[in-house]
Order: C-alpha cells, then sequence, then structure tokens
C-alpha cells in the first residue's frame, strides 16, 4: 500500500475534506481530535454502514463490483477492472458511480490501486452482486470443473430441468440455497454429484438435520448470468414511474378540498373527545370502542381516525388529564382553543408538520403486534422512530417527479427501494402509510403532491419546538399562503330559510362560528356548514345571556335573505317560556296571607339582619335557617308559627335550657373479704415469692459469675462439663440446685430448681416457685451449683 | 376556484344555491345521480347515495361525469376522499347481472368472479342461489328475484336486473286525449319509469299522479291490477280512467270488502288484500287471478308489510308506485326502493306549482290562546292525553268557524283526527261529516254535494287524508292530526292542490294551541312542506277572530 488512508486524508484538498463531511456527517459528530482519527471513524463499521444506506442500488453494485474484482494478492483493483465487469453499462455511469464512491472514501487509493474500506465486507453480504465464493475456495472438484470451460458449460447444459430451475434461482442471488423438502432435493442432489452446487456448512453451526447449505461458485454464477452481465441486470438510473400525470392545478384542488376536510375531521376527533372523554388505557392508548366512536363522530373509517388522534395528540392538540377518580383520560389541551381560532390553511399546516415530525406511525393501528394482540391507537407500540424519515424519503422522492406526476404507490416503492435500497428494505410499510396519510391530510391530490405541501417539505419549520404547538410567528409561511389561495375566504353571513335550516356558504368567520354554535345544531359540515335552529337550541342561547332581541339583531345582521317569519316566532315563543319557572334555595321562608303584613316585615328596619326578600306577594325568603327566623321575629313582636315540610304547623313550647343528659359515674363499692383457703393461698404465694426473691439474690457467685466472665481457672467447656456432673448428681439426689442459663433471646437468668431427669438434650427440673415442670436446653446451660 | 352554485360537504350532502344563474344548469347536471332531499326557498339540498349513484349507473352515467359535474359546479374544491369514493361506490354496480339464460333460466353472471364468489358465500343468500353453472355463473331461483335484488343491495353489489319482465295479457287501452293532453312533466314521469321497467313516480298531490298510472298503462296496453287504499279512492280511479282512457265499466272491476270482481283493469283496496281469515292471507289468489301486465300502487308510502312480501314475487311484473312523499313514517323508504323499484320520477312541489299545474298555496298556522281554564286542564292532564287535550279544545271553534267565514263563496274543508271535536265542529258550523263509519254511498252522496257546491263546508275525519278528489276545494282548515305525521300534512294539503278554474290560490289553515305539545307536532308536521318550500305564516287568532283592523294610510 502506496500510502495510508489517513495519509490520503490528509493529503486531500480542502473542498474534497468537506465535501467527504458533507456527504458523511456523521464524521464530525463529535469533531475528531486529528486526520488520523477520522480516519479511524471514516473506517469504522457504523459509519461505513450509515453511509451506504444513503447509497442508490446502481452505486451500491458498483461496489460489489469492486469487491469482486480485487486481486486475490494486494486487495486492491482498478477502475478499469470495474467496467469491464460492468459490461453492457455505459462506462460514464460506472465511472460516476465510482466517484460516489471515492468521494466518499469508501473505495480510496489512485484509479489503478483503487482499495475497498475494510469495514465495507464486514457490514454488507457475504456474497457481493449475489454472486458465491470462488470454486477454489470452496472444493477443489468444483474448482476443477470450473477450471475446464467446456465441461462446465456441457454439464449446465445437461442439467435437468429441476436442476436448471434451482441453478437458474441461485445465479439471481443470493447464491445460497438450503435443502429442505425431498422433492426439492433430487435435482440438488444431481447437481452436487456434479460439484456445480457445493455443500457448505454454516460457520460455526451443526450441520441441518433435515439437510444442508448448498452454495453456487462464483465462476458458475457468472456463466449463469451470462445474458446479463455478471452483476445480473443493472439499472444505472432510477426506475421511472408511470402513472397518469395530473393536471397540477386540479391536484391542488382536490388536495385543498381534502385539507379542508381533514381540518374539519381533525376538530370533529377533538370535539368527540371533549364531549365524552375516553379514557387511558392501562397499557396505554384509546380503546378500539372509543376509536370506533370517534371515527363515527368525525365521519372517517377507523383508519382515518387513528391517523388523525395521533397527529392532534403529536400536535399537542389531544393530551391526557386525570378525571379525579384516578383515571386518565384523553382530552383536547389549551392549545386546541388557540388552534382553532386559527384559520383553515394555518391548521392544517399545523397537523400536517406535526405529522411529518411524529415519530409514529399510525398505520399499524389495528394491525396485531407479535404477541397477536391488537395495537392501539396512541399506544406505545405504534412507536417508530424511523417514521419521519421514512415519511420525508416517500414524500421527497414523489416531489422529484415533478409537479402533476401521480404514480401508484407500487411504482413510488419501487423508485424509493431503488434510491437507498438498505433503508427501504423493511421501510415498506411505513412509506405506504406515508402515501395514505398524505391523501388523508390533502398533501397529496389526486395522487400528485400539491403545491403547497411542496413548500411544507422545503419549509425547514421552526427551529424550536413551541411546547403548546402553536406558531404565531409562522402563521404565514409560504405553504399556508399558498394554501391559503386555493380554499374558500370566509364567510361573515349566513342564509337563513323557512325550514328553519341556517346555511353558511363557506367556512365561516370565528365570530360568525362561535355565534353560531350556541344558538343552531350542526346538521351537515364541509366547505359549507347547515345548521338547524331548534327551540332547545334557542334556549341555550337564551341561558348564555342573549335576549330575544339580540338574537332577531343577530339573524337580520348576519343574514342574506329574510328572516322567514317562522324563525321569529321560535325566538318569541322560546324568549317567551324561558325563565317563566325560576329556581333558587333559601334557608327559609316566610308566608303569610296577609301582604300587608309581610310588607310590614320587609320594611322593619329590626329584621335587617334576616336578608329577606319577597319572591311573591304572599311569600318571603330568607337565606337564615328557620330557628333563627322565627325567633327574630318573634323578638320583635311577631307573631309566626312554623311549619313542616307537608305545611303542618308545628307547635312548640319554650324549653329551659339544659345540658345534655348523661349517665352519672358512681363510686366503686369495696370488694369482698378474703376468707379461708383463698387467703391462705394468697400469704402462700406470697411467701414462696419472697423465697424466690431472696434466693435469687443469694445465687452463687460462681452462678452469677458465669453469665459475664469465666470463672476463675476454668474454660467455658470445664464449667459446661462440671455443670452436667453437678445436674446428673443432683438428678440422684433429688436436691434444689442453681442453674444458671441463657434464654432464647440471649438473657442471662439464674433459677433455683429441683432437677428430675436429664435426658435427650433437656434437663427437666421442678420450679420451686410455680411447682411447675421446667425444662431447659442443656446447651444453653451455664452453670449449676447445688443449694447451699 | 369557480364561483359555482354548488357546495359538496363533506357528509356526501350537496348544497344548491337556487339563486345562482348557473342553478338550473346545475341542477339538471346533478338530478341523475343526487336525490333531493330538501327544497327550501334558498338553498336545495341534494344527498349522494349508493342507491342514486348505482341509479345512475343504470341510466349509462359513469363516475367520470358525476365527478366531472361536481367539479364543474362545485364553488370550493371537493375532498379528494369523497371523489374517490364516488367512483369506487358507482364501480359496484353492474359487477354482477341478472340474465335470463336460454337453458338455466334465471341465472345470476358476475363480471367480476372475486364478486361472484364473495357473494355466494355470503350466508343472507342462503337459499336463493342454485347451481353454479360455470365460474361466472349460478342459477337463481325464480321465485327469489325480488328478495335476491334486495338481499345483493344489502350486501353493496346491486344486481344489475336485465331478465326483462313478462308482458302480461295483452288488454288494449289508449289515452282518450280529447281537449286535453298529457303535461309534460306526467309524459316524462311516463318516459322515466317505462325505461327503467319499474320504478315509483313522485308528484305532488293535485298533480295528476292517476293520469300517469293511465298514461303507463296505455304504454304497457296489457292487463293491470290497481292497488289502492280505499273504496272511495279506487271508486275514483274508476271514473277518471273511464274519462280519460278507451276502458269500458265493463272492463274495470272493483275488488273490495263489497265487490269482488277481476276485470282486465282490477282495482283492489290495500285493506282487503291483507285482510285475513284464520292467520291467512285469503285475497292473494287476486296476484295470480291473471297475467297482470302491470302492477300500480297508489300512495306508496302507505304500502303495508304484508303487500311488500307480495311484491316480493311479482318481480317478472312491471310495478309502478305512485306518491306525492317517499317520507314514510316507519322508515320503510328502502324496502320501497328494493321491491318496487327506484325512484324514476321526482319534481319539486314549487316547480309544479310555478308552471301552473297545482294551485299556488299558502299555509297559515294560526295560534290559539287557550283560556285559563283550559290551559290548568291541560296543565293537569297525563302525558298520553296531553295532545289530545290540546288539539280538541273548545277555543278552537270560534277560530275555525271565523276562518270559513273568511272565506265566503269557496269550498271548504275541515280537517280533524278526533271524532269528538269533529262533531262538535259539525254542529258548530252547521256542515256534514265524513268519518269512518259513513257508509261508501253516504261519502259519495257528500262528496257529490261538495263538488257540486250545494255543500260548501266538510268535516273531514282521516278518511280525508287520502285519495279524495275534490277538485273545488279551495281552503283546508286542520283542526288536529295524528300527531306529528308530516305526510298526513302533506297530504292534507294536497286536497286544496288541484289548480281552480280561475287560477284562484289555495288556503290550508292549521289551527294549533299556543305554548302546548300541539304547536311541537305542528313544527314537525310542517317540516315536510317547509322542506318542499312552503313557507308557513304564523298568525295569532286574535287577528282572525277580531274586527278588522282600521288601516293607517
Amino acid at each position: 500500500m502506496a500510502t495510508t488512508f489517513a495519509d490520503q486524508l490528509r493529503s486531500l484538498p480542502d473542498e474534497a475534506l468537506g465535501a467527504l463531511i458533507q456527504l458523511r456527517p456523521d464524521l464530525v459528530v463529535p469533531v475528531p481530535a486529528d486526520i488520523s482519527a477520522l480516519a479511524v471513524r471514516a473506517q469504522s463499521r457504523n459509519s461505513v454502514a450509515r453511509c451506504l444506506d444513503g447509497l442508490d442500488e446502481f452505486t451500491l453494485t458498483v461496489l460489489d463490483a469492486a469487491r469482486l474484482t480485487r486481486s486475490a494478492d494486494t486487495a486492491l483493483t482498478s477502475v478499469e477492472a470495474i467496467i469491464e465487469l460492468a459490461g453492457d453499462v455505459p462506462a460514464d455511469d460506472v465511472r460516476l458511480a465510482i466517484e460516489r464512491l471515492r468521494t466518499r472514501f469508501l473505495l480510496h487509493g489512485p484509479e489503478d490501486g483503487l482499495q475497498v474500506v475494510g469495514a465495507v465486507d464486514e457490514v454488507t453480504s457475504p456474497y457481493p452482486a449475489g454472486l458465491g465464493r470462488p470454486a477454489d475456495f470452496l472444493d477443489p472438484q468444483a474448482a476443477a470443473l470450473c477450471a475446464d470451460r467446456a465441461k462446465l458449460r456441457r454439464t449446465v447444459l445437461a442439467a435437468p430441468p429441476g436442476a436448471r430451475a434451482v441453478l437458474d434461482r441461485l445465479a439471481a442471488g443470493p447464491p445460497i440455497g438450503a435443502l429442505t423438502r425431498d422433492a426439492v432435493a433430487e435435482p440438488v442432489r444431481w447437481l452436487v454429484d456434479q460439484h456445480v452446487l457445493v455443500p457448505v456448512s454454516e460457520a460455526g453451526r451443526m450441520p441441518r438435520p433435515d439437510g444442508e447449505l448448498v452454495e453456487l461458485p462464483r465462476e458458475i454464477g457468472m456463466l449463469l448470468r451470462r445474458e446479463t452481465g455478471p452483476l445480473g441486470v443493472l439499472r444505472p438510473a432510477a426506475p421511472v414511474p408511470g402513472g397518469p400525470a395530473r393536471n397540477p392545478q386540479a391536484a391542488d384542488s382536490a388536495g385543498a378540498g381534502q385539507t379542508m376536510e381533514a381540518v374539519r375531521a381533525a376538530e370533529a376527533v377533538l370535539e368527540s373527545l371533549a364531549t365524552e372523554p375516553a379514557p387511558v388505557l392501562r397499557a396505554g392508548g384509546l380503546g378500539v370502542r372509543d376509536l370506533k366512536r370517534v371515527a363515527k363522530a368525525a365521519g372517517v373509517d377507523e383508519a382515518g381516525a387513528a391517523l388523525l388522534v395521533e397527529i392532534t395528540y403529536a400536535a399537542g392538540l389531544l393530551g391526557e388529564s386525570e378525571n379525579g377518580q384516578n383515571q386518565d383520560n384523553f382530552l383536547p389541551t389549551g392549545a386546541y382553543d388557540l388552534w382553532r381560532a386559527t384559520g383553515i390553511a394555518h391548521r392544517w399546516a399545523t397537523l400536517a408538520r406535526s405529522w411529518l415530525a411524529m415519530t409514529r406511525q399510525p398505520g399499524l393501528v389495528g394491525r396485531r403486534d407479535e404477541r397477536d394482540r391488537p395495537i392501539n391507537a396512541l399506544a406505545p407500540d405504534a412507536e417508530r422512530a424511523g417514521a419521519p424519515q421514512a415519511r420525508r424519503e416517500a414524500l421527497t422522492a414523489l416531489a422529484e417527479l415533478g409537479p402533476g406526476a401521480a404514480p401508484t404507490t407500487d411504482d413510488l416503492l419501487e423508485l424509493l427501494a431503488w434510491q437507498a435500497p438498505r433503508r427501504a428494505r423493511g421501510r415498506e410499510p411505513a412509506h405506504r402509510d406515508a402515501y395514505a396519510g398524505a391523501a388523508m391530510l390533502g398533501i397529496t391530490g389526486l395522487g400528485a403532491l400539491t403545491s403547497y405541501a411542496r413548500l411544507l417539505l422545503t419549509d425547514t419549520g421552526p427551529d424550536d419546538g413551541d411546547p403548546l404547538g402553536v406558531h404565531p410567528e409562522d402563521a404565514h409561511t409560504d405553504a399556508v399562503r399558498a394554501l391559503d389561495h386555493l380554499l374558500p375566504a370566509p364567510v361573515d353571513h349566513i342564509l337563513v330559510q323557512a325550514d328553519l335550516t341556517v346555511i353558511v356558504p363557506g367556512p365561516p368567520e370565528p365570530d360568525l362560528a362561535t355565534e353560531l354554535d350556541v344558538l343552531a345544531d350542526p346538521e351537515s359540515a364541509g366547505a359549507a356548514s347547515v345548521f338547524r335552529v331548534t327551540p332547545a337550541s334557542v334556549r341555550r342561547a337564551l341561558d348564555v345571556g342573549y335576549q330575544a332581541a339580540d338574537l332577531h339583531a343577530l339573524f337580520r345582521r348576519r343574514s342574506r335573505t329574510p328572516v322567514p317569519q317562522t324563525l321569529t316566532y321560535l325566538i318569541d315563543d322560546a324568549a317567551r317560556r324561558h325563565g317563566g319557572l325560576r329556581s333558587g334555595s333559601a334557608g327559609s321562608y316566610l308566608r303569610s296571607d296577609d301582604e300587608a303584613l309581610l310588607a310590614e316585615v320587609v320594611a322593619d328596619r329590626r329584621l335587617g339582619t334576616l336578608d329577606l326578600r319577597r319572591i311573591a306577594p304572599t311569600v318571603l325568603v330568607s337565606p337564615r335557617p328557620t330557628a333563627r327566623l322565627l325567633g327574630a321575629l318573634r323578638e320583635n313582636g311577631y307573631a309566626p308559627v312554623a311549619e313542616d315540610a307537608g305545611g303542618t304547623t308545628v307547635l312548640s313550647r319554650p324549653k329551659a335550657r339544659r345540658a345534655p343528659s348523661r349517665t352519672p359515674r358512681l363510686a366503686e363499692p369495696s370488694g369482698p373479704v378474703l376468707t379461708g383457703p383463698r387467703l391462705a393461698g394468697v400469704v402462700e404465694q406470697l411467701r414462696r415469692g419472697d423465697i424466690a426473691t431472696r434466693a435469687a439474690r443469694r445465687a452463687p457467685v460462681t452462678v452469677r459469675a458465669a453469665h459475664g466472665q469465666a470463672i476463675p481457672g476454668l474454660t467455658a467447656v470445664q464449667q459446661h462439663t462440671q455443670a452436667m456432673a453437678v445436674l446428673q448428681q443432683a438428678v440422684r439426689d433429688k436436691a434444689r440446685v442453681w442453674v444458671g442459663y441463657v434464654d432464647s433471646h440471649g438473657a442471662t437468668l439464674s433459677r433455683l430448681v429441683r432437677p428430675v431427669s436429664l435426658s435427650a438434650g433437656y434437663l427437666r427440673a421442678e420450679d420451686e416457685r410455680g411447682e411447675s415442670l421446667h425444662t431447659f436446653a442443656l446447651h444453653r446451660i451455664t452453670a449449676a451449683v447445688t443449694e447451699e | 376556484m369557480s364561483a359555482g352554485p354548488l357546495i359538496v360537504q363533506s357528509d356526501k350532502t350537496l348544497l344548491l344555491e337556487v339563486d345562482h344563474p348557473d342553478a338550473q344548469a346545475c341542477r339538471m347536471a346533478i338530478a341523475p345521480f343526487a336525490e333531493l332531499e330538501r327544497s327550501p326557498e334558498h338553498v336545495h339540498t341534494y344527498r349522494l347515495t349508493p342507491l342514486g349513484l348505482w341509479n345512475s349507473r343504470a341510466a349509462g352515467h359513469d363516475a367520470e361525469s358525476v365527478v366531472d359535474a361536481l367539479i364543474k359546479f362545485s364553488r370550493y374544491p371537493v375532498p379528494h376522499a369523497l371523489l374517490v369514493d364516488v367512483a369506487e361506490t358507482m364501480d359496484r354496480y353492474g359487477r354482477l347481472q341478472l340474465l335470463n339464460d336460454p337453458v338455466h333460466g334465471l341465472v345470476l353472471r358476475g363480471l367480476d368472479k372475486i364478486v361472484l364468489i364473495e357473494v355466494a358465500k355470503s350466508k343472507k343468500l342462503a337459499g336463493m342461489l342454485g347451481s353454479r353453472i360455470d365460474d361466472e355463473t349460478i342459477a337463481v331461483h325464480g321465485s327469489e328475484r325480488g328478495r335476491l335484488k334486495q338481499a345483493l343491495l344489502k350486501l353493496g353489489w346491486p344486481a344489475e336486473d336485465l331478465a326483462g319482465y313478462v308482458d302480461g295479457e295483452s288488454h288494449d287501452i289508449a289515452l282518450a286525449e280529447d281537449g286535453w293532453t298529457l303535461r309534460s312533466y306526467q309524459q316524462e314521469a311516463v318516459d322515466g319509469f317505462w325505461a327503467g321497467g319499474s320504478g315509483v313516480v313522485v308528484l305532488p298531490c293535485g298533480a295528476g299522479k292517476t293520469l300517469v298510472g293511465a298514461a303507463a298503462m296505455a304504454t304497457a296496453k296489457a292487463t293491470t291490477l290497481i292497488l289502492v287504499t280505499n273504496t272511495v279512492a279506487g271508486r275514483q280511479w274508476k271514473r277518471e280512467l273511464l274519462a280519460r282512457t278507451t276502458l269500458t265499466e265493463e272492463e274495470i272491476g272493483e275488488y273490495s270488502g263489497e265487490r269482488k270482481e277481476i276485470r282486465p283493469v282490477t282495482i283492489a283496496t290495500y285493506q282487503v288484500l291483507t285482510s285475513r281469515r284464520g292467520g291467512a292471507f285469503t285475497h292473494l289468489d287476486l296476484f295470480g287471478a291473471r297475467d297482470w301486465g302491470l302492477v300500480i300502487y297508489d300512495e306508496v308510502h302507505l304500502l303495508p308489510a304484508p303487500i311488500f312480501r307480495f311484491t316480493a314475487d311479482l318481480q317478472a311484473r312491471r310495478r309502478l308506485g305512485l306518491t306525492a312523499t317517499l317520507v314514510r313514517e316507519d322508515g320503510r323508504e328502502g324496502d320501497v326502493f328494493s321491491l318496487i323499484g327506484p325512484k324514476r320520477y321526482d319534481a319539486p312541489w314549487k316547480d309544479i306549482e310555478s308552471q301552473g299545474w297545482i294551485a299556488p298555496a299558502e299555509c297559515v298556522e294560526v295560534r290559539v290562546t287557550l283560556t285559563d281554564a283550559e290551559r290548568m286542564s291541560y296543565a293537569v292532564t297525563e302525558a298520553e292525553e296531553r295532545y289530545r287535550v290540546a288539539a280538541t279544545a273548545r277555543t278552537k271553534l270560534p277560530v275555525v268557524k271565523a276562518l270559513v267565514n273568511r272565506h265566503p263563496g269557496e269550498q271548504v274543508l275541515v280537517i280533524g283526527g278526533f271524532l269528538d271535536q269533529l262533531h262538535e265542529l259539525g254542529e258548530f258550523l252547521d256542515a256534514p261529516i265524513v268519518q269512518g263509519s259513513t257508509t261508501n254511498k253516504e261519502r259519495e252522496r257528500l262528496f257529490d254535494a261538495f263538488r257540486d257546491g250545494s255543500v260548501r263546508t266538510l268535516v273531514l275525519s282521516k278518511v280525508g287524508n287520502f285519495s279524495i278528489d275534490l277538485p273545488e276545494a279551495a281552503v283546508a282548515i286542520q283542526v288536529s292530526g295524528t300527531f306529528g305525521s308530516r305526510q298526513e300534512e302533506a297530504q292534507r294539503l294536497g286536497r286544496v292542490l288541484r289548480p281552480k278554474g280561475d287560477g284562484r290560490q289555495a288556503h290550508f289553515y292549521t289551527v294549533v294551541s299556543r305554548d302546548t305539545i300541539d304547536t311541537e307536532y305542528a313544527a314537525h308536521r310542517q317540516r315536510f312542506l317547509a322542506e318542499q318550500g312552503y313557507a308557513y305564516k304564523i298568525i295569532d287568532a286574535d287577528d282572525v277572530l277580531g274586527p278588522p283592523l282600521p288601516q293607517v294610510d
């Protein structure tokens, strides 16, 4: 090797080094200390894999070609060798691809001494371009067969049809096949016998019991690819998706219609969650039944509802709130009210941006996870970190096709697979999801990307995420402005008809929308809205403070058509009956058939503290309790009588003030006089206790000493042996013994007992005090001394 | 953005602003696929329904033209999803066809094999399909044609019925157009029906539905079974047919409770057909009594449930339904649709009125304030009796009398639902009463007297709701009804809509008790007519009763 990788980097002009860093931005995160460190990083697996992920199918194949053309000894290849291997593909295309690889330093070195970065082999398939390993590496006999071109050709031509199919399959790549079924095994067996296929064992694995792996040697694979070239079918340029080209205006119009629909549906979803909050499931997410309800309320299917719920949550319009019963509910947030006050285009932009950025894959909702449990909306299972990038890839691919292009989703997926095969693998559902979401949100119209969505994609958006999800400062981004031009202008008037329907012929101005929300019930929504005025809705308006005259004036002012008489009557009727019944609460009432008397009471200033209020000619009410009302009236010379709930007079005699009664506590009677045996028993008990106390006080020094320290001259073992001997003697003599022992709590005690038996590790002894039989574990006994 | 007259709503309603210069063109463009739901004065509401879309598909319109019409006339961008939905819905029609196979008889053919497999597996079709003939064809039991169509519609794969109709027994019928001709809309209605094979024609009361029936008979030139609501209506049909067609008295039979004649043209009442003896329908043989070439259902919105069942067996015969309102209080519009047929013709009432074919009508709600005593008795009434108490308030009597006196020299009908009240009214107004218990002979006599003007005021019970042809009635006063029935209201208005000799205006009064449930029901009843563009005027009873206020000029 002429120069090291680091040296090559070092010798690069600044622009080239800058280009490398631009193409592989991960190299400078964090900024390496020097070029050597940069070189190490550029050759690291992670960085190489990341770089490969962004490469298109053709460039990756050219890299495979570079790997294939490496010389066995020097591991170097050259531009010529690669071009030769690429066959029919124009050399310029190959050169460009090589250049792409060289600027990225996946290939490095001079044109005639190109070197593939080592990590490439580690992070890519061991079978470059779907070709197996060379025959001489695999098996000498196969190598011999390959060396004899004519024989190889004959063998391949002689292959029976079944074997030929196997060969074609393996030649297309990957070149490894597993034998699993006997039926397939027969042609393969033939091929193995002819050494066309070589049985291989997977590294580090036991041979499979049901068969084994076979590999097609590289030479034979290249021979079989005669028609397509050794690298297989090469597509130097991206596949061009078919499909109709839409008139960009028509696409914009359909998309704009859809944006209104999406905004309306999102609002309906949130309104439905506001009127009936849905509980957060214990595992997180929104229950299936709630999702169904929301979908129905918004007039969309469940997939659409799941998408909107996810977006509004991501946009911060929907949140969780505790409902007071230790249960979290999904509820619209305060940001929802701000959002609703903005224009449609702006509302849409908020939703669309959140959709682009959210790390969720709503298409997973309703599917089943690996444990076969359904995935709920807003549940953690639908989290996909790669979702935003997948969405951008998908939309960028569509955007690059130019305005009006409306290819099928399958075509687009194929294009994505070409652009970045390593990345697109496994992302197909995410991409499909992205296109479905784009159609639902009106980002695409008639399958083509709309002009305003194009602006949204190029718009980088606000740098810092506003936690409220509202960005007043970017209310007039290009995308919003472009969409605004397509959307109907807000209207401030209504059409009132004799069937009591009110039609807003366009999106209502916020003021008008607020008014109509209160005084009519919505019947149909969309670009325009239809409301119906009902007695209930008029009552609602009266409840919030409108007067009949206000309502008449409002309809007259807003309506472009004469207000029908039926509506006038409806409002007047409702207003007349509104408040016909009054309700309130009072602490007590005062009634009298004598209106003059009541007038006198109201006028009496001494009763001012009662706060009496006249609610009818014959009824006064007071917030004070009845007792106080009665007292105050009587005190001031009136003669009121109390009534119970049924209206019957309640008579009460005046009562002297008394404390609550209680049971008196009597003195204890003196106890019974002790006589006879009981007295004697007591005395004896006393005596015994006394003896024991005195005896304890007199416990011999040896016993007492054994509790604290060793007796001078004796070890603990000797002490114990001695104690056993004393006890055995005492059992025989029936003598009383002082026993020192440790109780189960670890405390040391001494007792005067008369041993009865000594066996099985236990000492049984009579206690002189209680005349009961005690049992001592022998190992707990520390000392024993006969009573002196 | 075009400033078109149409607004497409996301719930698939279409709002058409009628005062817009392009409104007429737009109406023509959307009428084939959208159904007119409401037509009040300023904005008409149409609805896109699967049935409507399939219907237009059957009439040869394709999804592209529907989408074009929507986009062309729409004021605002149309949501993409809605357009997709329209196209997909229309695409479902005609994937299955009902055909007459020369070898296997009635067969269901699937132009899309997968759809055929899907529906064949459905449990709802169990027993209707016979053996599989080949990949694309399944035999169908001939008797199940109606039920199969109903079931397929419910599955969302409506079959195109190409099996045709039996011609029936031929019988020469022609219109006797002496001094009159079929009106243009009547001709359109007949053409629409005939082209579609079977279906319903919706025309306002008084717009000459009987003539549409007669013209259909003249086109079919075959024996005809006419089903009507009651005997009197039947006799009116007979009279009209005698006057307007070449049919003679001997060719028309009446099949009712009184007479059981079966003739080339037979008029039968729903009542006699649905009467049972020992739990069995005894008069069903009528359907098979002759080889009918045409079955006409008068007032199809009143069709009783058993008739639906018989109709399912009549799918091979041409069926014509006639009605003024497809609104059924029992919500069985779908059954009318699948068994009689789709709506073949519909015209807004106001359009016919503006052409002068029905009398212009003024609808007035007269609000009566109850006396305190009446209010009190209303207030303490049990819930189920409240409507009766409110509707039959005596306070209404003088108001009705004042209204009658307002129109001297005009024929007045007083219509109510409670017999006690009608008797009171009869005495108070000194007018004869026609009620359920009145004999047919007596009814005929009274109606004739009313027609020739010797009786000026007639009090009618519910029998007056339908099919009574009293062309000279110019004023109808409604005092009570069947709660909030919308079609009853429309039918009653229809009594006075026959164009008057001198083009006079008709008057339709509803007397209601203020602040009671009567007002609420009245509001509900008026909804249909209000949606048809009749603006109700509300006046106070005092304005009717009191002396005319002095004019201050």
